[in-house]
This record gives C-alpha cells, structure tokens and sequence, in this order.
C-alpha cells in the first residue's frame, strides 16, 4: 500500500480559508483572540490553537501583483525528523503516510521534535511550561475510517487534493508539464526533507510563498541523527531553561499589570 | 441568473465585472477553475485587485461607478470589428425593428425629457423591421451609433483602465462571439449598486445578446445574489413593488380594481397574457372559498401601493415621523441600509419595533448605539428569537433558481423558534384582534390559514405555493394547469411544480445522475420556471435547430423532432422554424431586447456619473441620471476638494451581510476580527498614514474611525490624465456582538436607482485622515 498525500495546487487556491476554519472545526480547537492584519492572514503565524495557517502573500515585479494563498501544516516527512529525535516515541510514522504525535501521555514536553522541525510546523502552548506539542496529523483518525482529511473535504476549487504520493506526485509533474510557463518548475516537497507526503506545485517561486527553500534535499535524520542523539543533556536542559524564562517573565508581566 | 452554478464550466471567457467570486462565491469559483483546466480564459474587471483578479488571466482595474463605459465600449469594439452574432442577433434580438422617427438621442438625453421623467411616447417601434440591419432608424443602427461614442480611448479616460489593456479585454471577451463560443458575464452588488444600477444590467444583457450569448450553456446573464436564498426572498416578493412570482404590487392609482388591474398589468402578447391565471390563483390561495369570480376573488383585499415605499423612502418616511411601527424581520438596516447615522436616528421617532433575528443586532439594539442617546428614545423594542437555516425545515433557491428543501438538523436553542412559527403564531393572534372587530377585518379574518392549529405543517405550507386544484386539494403538476376561473389556488405560479408529488417533491430529490452529459442535474432540487436550467434556451440552437455548438448541444432538431437536454423554453412539439422568432417568451416581441422602452432613464444605457463623483460626465452636460432618485441632499459637489477620494465597499468571505451571524461566531471572527479600510501605498505616502494606523474615513453623511491596511493590491487609476486614489472598504461591522466595528454605512449616500431604488453603495466620496 502506497502512502498517502495531498497535492495543493496554489494556483487553484481562492483563499477561502475554509480548510483552516474546518481543521479547527474536526480537530475541536478554540478561537484565538486576534486583531486586523493588513495583509488578512490571520492568525498572523501558526499557533497552538491553529495547527493549519493559510498564508496571504502579494508578489509586486515590474509594477505588476500577484496575490497568493497558500495553506501550510505539518508536511508530514516521509523520514521525519520529529519522529527520529524524540527519545520517549511519542511520535508514529502510520504506513498510510501521516505523521503522528501519538503517545503525548509519554511525552516530556522537552520541545525538541520543535526544534528540529526543519519547517518549523510543530506548536507548543507557549504559556505552559511542561506542554504538549500540537501538530497536523493528517486527520488520522479520518483517514483510518476511510475519510479525507477535514481541509480537503471543505476545499471549493479542488486546491487541495488527496489521493497515494506516488499518484500525486506523477500528476503534480504532468500539470507543470503541460503548462510550463504557468507553473513554476519545482515541486515542494518532492525532495525536500527527504520528501513529503504533502506536495506543493506553484506559479510563483516558493520563496515568494514564504517557504523555507534552503531546506535539505535529502532525509534531515539522515545527515543529524548522529549528532542529535548524542545531546540529551541540550535536550533536557534546553526546555528547562526555556520554561523558567517563561515562568519569570511571565511573573513580571503579571506584576506590572497590577500596577495599572 | 439565466444559467445556473455548475454551468460555468462550459464558458470559453468569464467575465466577472462588479462580482468577486472568488471572495463572495467560492464554490462557483469551483466551476470556473473547472473551466480553466478546459481552457476557458477568465476576465476581471474591479476598482481591486481582488482574490477572483489574482486568479485572471486578464485583470482590469476601473473607477466604481464606471460599468456603463466599460461593457458598451466592448459592444462597440464588436460591432466595430464586425465580431458579433450575426445570425443570432437577427433572428433573436429586436435589432432589426425600426423605432418612431421621431426617438432620438442629444447631449446625454434621450427625446421626450421633461420635468425629471421621460414621455416615452417616441420609444416605440413603428411595427415595421429590416433584416439587413441597415435601415438608419432600426434598432441595431441607433445601438451602434449610441456606442460608437465609447470608444476605446474615451472608455479609458472615463474608467481609468489602461488603453491597450482594455483592447486586449475587448478582444478576448468579443471573441465569443463567434458562433459556438460560450461567453458567460457574471456579476453582483458592483454593478447593481449604483443610481444607474439597472442600466448596467442592462448593459450586461445587451452585450451578451450582440454575442449570442444568452439561452446556451456556458452563457448567460449571471447575478450572483448576495445571499443564500435572497433569490428565493424575491421570487416570494421580498420588495415592495411586487406580488409573488414577479406580478406587479397592485397601485392604488392605476388600478383600483380587479378590472384595471388585468387589463393593464396583463401585456397584449408573450407569455405574461397569462398573469390573470397566476394571480387569482394567488387570490384563491389566500381567500379560499371566500374569492369567487363575483367579488373579483377578493382582489380589493389587497393592499394597494400609492407611491414609493422602497427602503429610503420608508426611513425617510420615519424620520418624517410618519412611521410608527416597524417589523425587521431578517434585516439588519442600522448595519446594511445606506446613510445609516440619519437611519438610526429615524428609528427614534418609532412607538415600537419589533426585531426577529438571531442575535440582538444593531437594529434591535439601536437605542443603545455609541450615538444614541437612550434616555432620549421611547421606542418600544420587542426581540423574537428567530433559529438560523440550520434550526428550521423549508426551501432555499439559489442563484441558479434551484428551491432546494433543506431538513432541520437540530432545534432552534432557549426560546428560539422558526419564522414560520412566529408567522403563524402572529397572524393567530392579529386574527383574534381582528374577530373582536375593526376597521376593515374582512382582509385579515377571512384569510385561509389552515396549516395547523398548535403546530403548522410546513408541507402545508409547500402544497399551497406549488398550487393545488381546488375540487380536491390534489397539487397541480406545474403553473400551466393554473386557471383564472378560480378552479384552482397557487401561492406562487414561478414555484409551481416544486412541490407537486407528495411523495416525492422535486425539490427533495437529491439525484446526482445527469442525463443531460452537461451537468444540468435535473432530478437535483426544483429549478424554476418547470425544472428549466437555462432559460431562453430556444436561443441554444440556430433557428433551424442544429446546435451552434455541437459538443455542448442541449438541443437537435433531427428533421422529425427535438433531442432534449433540457426543458425546452419553446414548443418542442413543432418545427423549429415555428418557435425561431420567439425565443424570448415572456417579451411581448418574443425577441431580446436592444432597445428597451421599459427602463425608466432611457432605451439604450448612458453613461452618467455617480451622485458623488470627483469628475464631470464627458459624455454629456447630463451629470447625473436625471431620473435617479435622491432620498436626501447631504451630498459632496461634483469635484469636491473637501472630499477628494472616490470610496467604495466590499464584502469578506469571512462574514456574511451585516455580519449579525457571522460576528458571532469565534472562528470567523478570529480571521476577520475588526473593521479596517485599505488604501493604496501611494495614498498612504502622501497622507503619511501606515498600516494599523487608527484613521477617521469622513463623507457629508458622517465619520467611521477604523484600522487602515496600506495594499499593493489598490492602485491609483488614471482618470481623465488624473490620478485618482480609491478607498475601499468592506460594510460588516457594527457595534453588537462578538467582533465589533464601525459602520461603514454611516458614509454610504441615500441615492438610488431610477428604476429599482437599490442604493448607490458602490461610489461616493470621502476623505481619510489620521485618527
């Protein structure tokens, strides 16, 4: 059995959010308090309480805009690299392709599967000190009952489409193919990582999408594991740390509001 | 819409012109990026780059206000070109009519103006026609001289869209004219928004009649209505100056009886001769046994209209003082309606009003406005609980005119209850009132109201507007069984057929099999009139009945019949040759409409600006469309320094309307929290103003403080060699609920249009400073 994906197609995408509005929906997640964002995407970074962001980009060259949508979540690594660096396992890579914070009750918050996100698309509650991670799990509990993902089932235009990587990934190739000089040549998360259940085919350059291009080609644990797993002391050490600069802070914050 | 949703995906160019899809109509949006992996080429004209202009493959920015210009200046590019439908403009249009000599057309009028209205009495066609199209005083003669004066150069100067751009336009969109291409026009509030709104609708059919474009799939004239089922509110006479299914409001004036009121309201020719049928069976619906041929089926029951009682006429009437009650019911004017501060503070001189919502909205909280003062306002605020569509059993019609029944997934919550419930339980008691004794009760007491007496059963209701025989109750198959002789009832002939198998109403059935092979779905929902998805689908074929396209083709004459793959809107019974000159049924002519004698500023579409506007009109020395209605004078001049930006306002995917459900709701508003307004970076440069700056955006109706969003996505236009900066900004906030704002409808003017009073919200002028 082939592992699945999603081909997200951003030159399909209206930018209706409908797909960020119906994670929270299925995955029952609270509102956030926002304020008005100039540029509408909103939250303006991904949170622990919105674990899928669309994110509005305007492209201005030669007095000409363009104006972009593009959803991002976990991508869900063929070889992730949460899943290598967690010492306890809380982490599952599923054959169907999703990765998955599955054991957080073994969990020791140390946010370390944070930190070596390579697109930084895991969340923490940052006003807790010993908190879970949240991240995308592709709706896994969707997936095994035969359904799509929430975003996927809610897309209007077909931006977003599910179906097995390798399918995916050969339809991604024939688009641009067929439309070459609409389609910018690269497929995000072809080879990014190592690979990535979520494909990513534009007409913009991923840059201009704020995509992290610099991203390794090859398996992150690959070239890391050897060096990460001989840090459990930065491992433990580095939330601890982290946690009593928050808690102090935070302290201080409180102390402040009072004499308002 | 002539078309329907699903059907975007035939169209070979979209035009999308005072409509953001993308933004507003997201699943539509479906089947024009269905229509784009076949081919199809999308246009979007908007004062924004919005989210449908991000998608274009050809964006064109023009001034609000500017539609008119725009869409002749394609028809003279066409005629011009010689690009247009030839064969479908002569054999289905009135472009071959000859019209009186005496009609003409000077300096921005046309020939019978006189004390602000027009004596139409040289509109009319002489009776005689001419095929070749050449004849000085026809039709298609008068419409190329008419839009010849919209050439690309002038369009440009007056629209602000680049010149060679909007020959490429031009091109592209004429290019469907060509036998077999499928040019679809879609639009919305921005062209209807305006005090020459209807003209630009007009505009819009006439362009599509010159192509061949209306009665095909992938066609068609496409209002994207603003809401779920306001096509359905409209089709059920949500406005003042209508009977259900589109029959005129009876006028005390013009007809005082039953008599006057067939004769006149009933046309000569076209399938309208059979409007006495659809009203008295409306009659017989409402009075059952009591309407009888000898009392004229109750007609003079009926409420009769003696003037305007639009929307700004009625505020104005109470701000006058001469309203003393008030039902809003599903409405939020404090929020929605135009000039909004002066609206508020006519609801003060209220005795009482009675609010039915889901929230307690700006309305029903008006007394408590940041502006008001409650101490000062002795209205009586009643608020019923309404349950959303959700919470409640009945119909919604789409865009397309598809009545879809919607099943209630959970009850109404705390003491909420269905408008049907509260309709019901108030007529019962106004009925009670009225056995005690009145003024006139007969129109109240003899009613027919029968649909249960704790509980109403909403097929009850269902059965009644698809129309029933009288004899046995037994639902009628659809409006053409209707009589006038009082045999049988229907509460709405356009509805009719709906509703007519208990067992399995069309508008239940949810069949995804299409026979058509064109996505037509006709066993998905009930799609008036009779299941016909695209109407004027006569014009589908040529007049001898081959397909113009072959490949899309919903009908063939095969030499002994007609293959069907749609409810054909013409006798399929004959030959084509019999129906090809009556492809426009319910037009006396039976042929689309060039020239229209109907519209109340003028036949043809001119271009006028709008009542606020930073130009003079270089078309004419007429400024303004002289029959536009003005419900106030609390306007900037012409070129006002004072006011010196042209303002515009939009809608957000995010909320819906005056946002009274969606400002409610967390998730909504945690992506689209606060109300803003979002200018160009020029602007922003010369005003020395920065994104979430707290800025005042001022009109003579008013001031709004709001966040400003500085954009790339809003340039200036360059409008008669000036640049002219444009403030936009979206009208959901108000200062109830969970995400709260200001009013942008405190700005917008109380000006509306000649012929249907929709208010100009789509153009006026403002300034904008730091706060």
């Amino acid at each position: 059995m082939g592992q699945y994906g999603v081909l997200v197609d951003v030159t399909k995408c209206i930018g209706c959010r409908g797909c960020q509005t119906a994670c929270k929906n299925w995955n029952d997640l609270p509102a956030v308090k926002t304020t008005f964002t100039a540029d509408w995407t909103n939250p303006p970074e991904m949170n622990f309480n919105n674990i899928t962001l669309v994110g509005f980009h305007t492209i201005e060259k030669d007095d000409k805009v363009q104006w972009r949508a593009a959803k991002v979540q976990c991508f869900h690594c063929l070889e992730p690299t949460c899943f290598e660096v967690c010492f306890v396992h809380a982490y599952n890579k599923t054959p169907e392709g999703a990765v998955v914070y599955a054991n957080p009750e073994i969990c020791v918050g140390c946010r370390y599967c944070q930190l070596a996100c390579p697109f930084h698309n895991i969340q923490m509650k940052w006003d807790e000190v010993f908190s879970r991670v949240r991240k995308c799990s592709f709706c896994y509990n969707r997936l095994v009952e035969g359904l799509k993902p929430a975003c996927v089932t809610t897309c209007p235009t077909g931006a977003l489409k599910f179906g097995k990587r390798d399918e995916l990934l050969q339809e991604a190739k024939e688009r641009i193919n067929s439309n070459p000089d609409k389609y910018f040549n690269h497929i995000y998360g072809e080879k990014e990582a190592g690979g990535t259940s979520w494909l990513y085919i534009s007409d913009v350059p991923f840059e201009d999408l704020g995509f992290n291009t610099d991203v390794f080609q090859k398996s992150i644990p690959k070239y890391t594991w050897k060096y990460m797993k001989k840090a459990p002391i930065l491992a433990v050490s580095l939330p601890i740390f982290f946690a009593a600069l928050y808690a102090y802070t935070k302290r201080r914050a409180e102390n402040e509001g009072h004499g308002h | 819409m002539t078309n329907h949703f699903i059907d975007y995906q035939h169209s070979d160019v979209w035009l999308c012109i005072g409509a953001n899809p993308a933004e507003n109509h997201p699943m539509a949006f479906r089947w024009i990026t269905k229509g784009k992996e076949k081919g199809g080429k999308l246009i979007v004209a908007d004062p924004r780059f919005t989210k449908s202009a991000a998608m274009a493959d050809l964006y064109a920015p023009h001034r609000p206000g500017t539609d008119i210009p725009f869409l002749l200046g394609i028809m003279n590019y066409a005629i011009q070109n010689n690009l247009y439908h030839r064969e479908y403009v002569v054999n289905y249009t009135n472009a071959s009519y000859i019209v009186h000599p005496e009609f003409g057309f000077e300096d921005g009028l046309f020939s019978g103006f006189g004390d602000g209205g027009y004596d139409k009495a040289s509109w009319a066609y002489t009776g005689e026609k001419d095929p070749t199209l050449e004849h000085p005083q026809c039709v298609f003669q008068l419409l190329k001289r008419h839009t010849a004066r919209y050439d690309k150069r002038t369009v440009s100067q007056i629209c602000g869209t680049p010149e060679d751009l909007y020959e490429e336009i031009c091109k592209l969109y004429a290019g469907t004219g060509e036998p077999g291409k499928a040019g679809n026009i879609i639009y919305a509030m921005g062209i209807t928004q305006h005090t020459y709104g209807s003209q630009n609708v007009r505009s819009i059919a006439m362009l599509q009649l010159l192509l061949g474009n209306i009665g095909i799939p992938g066609g068609g004239v496409n209002a994207q209505r603003g809401e779920s089922n306001v096509q359905g509110s409209t089709d059920m006479c949500m406005l003042y100056h209508l009977l259900p299914g589109y029959n005129p409001m009876p006028n005390a004036n013009t007809h005082p009886t039953w008599a006057d009121y067939r004769e006149k309201a009933t046309p000569a020719a076209g399938y309208w001769v059979n409007r006495p049928k659809f009203v008295v069976s409306m009659l017989k619906a409402w009075y059952g046994e009591h309407a009888t041929a000898e009392n004229d089926f109750c007609y003079d029951y009926i409420p009769k209209i003696y003037g305007d009682h639009s929307h700004m006429a009625m505020f104005k009437a109470m701000a006058e003082g001469k309203v003393k009650g008030f039902f809003a019911w599903g409405q939020n004017p404090v929020v929605g309606g135009p000039a909004a501060i002066q609206s508020r503070k006519a609801m003060e001189n209220l005795d009482w009003m009675v609010c039915i919502d889901l929230f307690e909205i700006e309305t029903a909280a008006f007394w408590k406005a940041p502006d008001a003062d409650p101490t000062k306002i002795g209205t009586e605020v009643f608020f019923l609980p309404t349950g959303c569509s959700y919470e409640k059993e009945g119909t919604v019609s789409n865009s397309g005119r598809w009545i879809q029944w919607r099943w209630k997934a959970i009850d109404p919550p705390g003491e909420a209850h269905s408008d049907l419930w509260i309709a019901d339980r108030l007529f019962k008691a106004i009925r009670k009132g009225y056995q005690q004794g009145g003024v006139f009760p007969d129109p109240i007491v003899k009613m027919t109201w029968d649909y249960g007496d704790d509980h109403y059963d909403i097929v009850k209701v269902a059965v009644e507007c698809n129309g029933f025989t009288v004899a046995d109750g037994e639902p009628v198959l659809n409006f053409t069984k209707l009589a006038d002789d009082g045999s049988t009832a229907c509460g709405n002939w356009l509805f009719s057929g709906y509703y007519n198998d208990l067992n399995d109403p069309p508008c239940k059935r949810r069949d995804t099999v299409d026979t058509s092979g064109l996505g037509m779905y006709h066993n998905w929902s009930f799609c008036w009139p009779v299941n016909r998805r695209i109407i004027y689908n006569r014009c589908a074929t040529r007049p001898n009945g081959q397909p113009w396209n072959p490949e899309k083709a919903l009908f063939r004459w095969t030499g002994t019949e007609w293959i069907k793959n749609d409810v054909p809107d013409f006798n399929a019974n004959v030959p084509p040759e019999e129906t090809a000159n009556n492809p426009f049924i319910m037009l006396p002519e039976g042929q689309g409409r060039f020239f229209a004698s109907g519209m109340a500023e003028g036949p043809f579409p001119e271009h006028y600006e709008p009542i606020e506007t930073p130009f003079k009109n270089i078309m004419s020395k007429q400024q303004h469309n002289p029959c536009a209605k003005l419900y106030a004078d609390n306007f900037a001049p012409v070129g006002s320094e004072e006011y010196p930006y042209v303002c515009t306002t939009h809608r957000l995917i995010e909320h819906y309307q005056s946002g009274a459900l969606t400002r409610n709701q967390p998730y909504l508003v945690e992506l689209m929290p606060e109300m803003f307004v979002m200018i160009s970076k020029t602007l922003a440069e010369k005003l020395h103003l920065k994104s979430y700056d707290w800025v005042v955006v001022s009109t003579p109706r008013g001031e709004i403080k709001a966040k400003l969003g500085v954009t790339p996505l809003i340039k200036p236009l360059m409008v008669h060699s000036k640049l002219t900066e444009v403030v936009c900004m979206p009208w959901h906030w108000g200062f109830q609920g969970l995400g709260r704002g200001a009013i942008a409808n405190d700005l917008t003017p109380a000006a509306g249009d000649a012929n249907t009073s929709i208010p100009e919200y789509k153009a006026f002028l403002c300034n904008i400073r730091k706060a």
